[in-house]
């Protein structure tokens, strides 16, 4: 039995424990929350380094890309560091390889993102795979980096400008605490009604929405029109959540175990087992052979009667 | 220490950098806010004044600010000439700033935008 832990900077509520079997392996995942508080994620990894198979870091990333460019997020290198002997994953290296597949298997495979398709990504840099994916197919993209983490209402529209803005700020951004960028804790079962009100807009005039849950959910207004929403993590209450304010589809990168889709930093870090291999020597090919092997697709779900 | 007219100064450079970034004005269209400059180590005061977009400066307290910044007079010449990034002095706490959290980090991303690599 190979056991997994996902430490979160999220809430526990979201906490979660299933057994499930990947290409005949068997394995305990459990996810652990620590409703944003920075010391007892720090505790949670020092009491299991040693213990557990494979550590995934959730709420928090501790890589942002633009470009060829990655910002190390020093709160997220802070509790990396706390682990000494078991692998931690926080994911990113999957969501590169999952997250643009997601898009190629949509856009070969369904109706969903027909070309020249309005697509507002809430954050791209913490998906800059998902975000050049759905550049490169011809969507037509709002990234809402600055709108939604800094309340600047600037919609960077190419890859381009994200690249450019992200060089002059990311490096200076990862050394804040990661609360000022992201959020955490309670946060995450609320919503920003002051962005809500200013930028929900945004969310009106795109017919897909794409990216973090949490950054989703925490500035998505009511009242949408049947938009596709391409997302990691969701719960039931997320899907209800969703259905009730007018999402049309949902698509989850990661499979479902028993109801819900696990983060990315569950999966890598299952991967990461599977391959039996160091994080640092994982090329996107055998994410790709082994996400192939285990049949991994995107799961598409209509919540609306139509 | 650095002197009231070497943060003037330095204002200058914030305002004339501010005000040749078309693209920055367009961002901060809706932010209208004042900022108290505020040397902990000398006489001096100054408010920055952001209103529909444009940037301008005064000395003196010539507004209720929304934001106070505070620190000593070399690390606000220094920031303000973009020598310095105010991440690191805010972080280590010898720059303090009174305002909401959003406000923060927006004065922060206008800081770097301008004297960003």
């Amino acid at each position: 039995m190979k056991k997994i832990v996902s430490v979160s900077l999220g809430s526990s509520k979201r906490d979660h424990h299933v057994h499930t079997k990947m290409l005949g392996v068997d394995f305990e995942i459990s996810r652990r929350g620590t409703d944003g508080n920075f010391d007892n994620a720090l505790s949670l990894l020092k009491e299991l380094d040693g213990k557990v198979d494979a550590i995934g870091l959730g709420g928090i990333d501790l890589y942002l890309y633009a470009g060829k460019t990655r910002y190390t997020v020093n709160d997220g290198q802070k509790l990396l560091d706390a682990v000494k002997k078991t692998p931690v994953v926080d994911g990113s290296g999957l969501k590169n390889t999952l997250e643009r597949e997601t898009v190629y298997y949509l856009r070969n495979n369904t109706d969903l993102l027909p070309p020249g398709c309005k697509v507002l990504m809430v954050s791209a840099v913490d998906r800059f795979g998902m975000a050049e994916a759905l550049s490169e197919l011809g969507c037509d993209m709002t990234f809402g980096d600055l709108i939604f983490s800094a309340g600047i209402p600037y919609p960077i529209k190419t890859v381009e400008e994200l690249e450019e803005i992200a060089g002059k700020t990311l490096p200076e951004m990862v050394k804040l605490p990661f609360h000022m960028l992201y959020p955490t804790g309670e946060k995450q079962d609320t919503q920003d009604d002051k962005k809500v009100e200013k930028y929900g807009h945004y969310y009106h005039e795109a017919g897909v929405i794409a990216g973090d849950y949490h950054l989703v959910r925490r500035y998505m207004p009511g009242n949408l029109k049947g938009q596709l929403v391409i997302t990691n993590t969701t719960t039931r209450e997320d899907v209800t959540f969703l259905r009730d304010k007018g999402v049309g589809c949902l698509v989850t990168t990661t499979p479902e175990l028993e109801g819900r889709s696990f983060g990315t930093n569950v999966m890598e870090a299952a991967l990461l087992v599977l391959l039996d291999k160091k994080w640092e020597d994982i090329t996107p090919g055998d994410y790709l052979e082994l996400m192939d092997r285990l049949g991994m697709k995107p799961r598409i779900q209509q919540l609306q009667n139509v | 220490m650095a002197t009231h007219e070497e943060i003037t100064e330095s204002l200058e450079a914030f305002a004339r950098a501010y005000s040749e970034n078309a693209r920055l004005k367009v961002m901060n269209r809706d932010w209208d806010r004042n900022v108290l400059i505020l040397p902990e180590d000398i006489e001096s005061v100054h408010t920055l004044v952001l209103k529909d977009g444009e940037l301008s400066f005064s000395q003196g307290k010539t507004a209720e600010p929304d934001l106070t910044v505070i620190s000593n007079s070399d690390i606000l010449a220094d920031m303000f000439f973009g020598d310095i990034t105010p991440t690191e002095p805010y972080m280590n706490g010898t720059l303090r700033i009174i305002g909401s959290e959003d406000d923060i980090l927006r004065l922060d991303f206008i800081s770097l935008l301008i004297w960003g690599e």
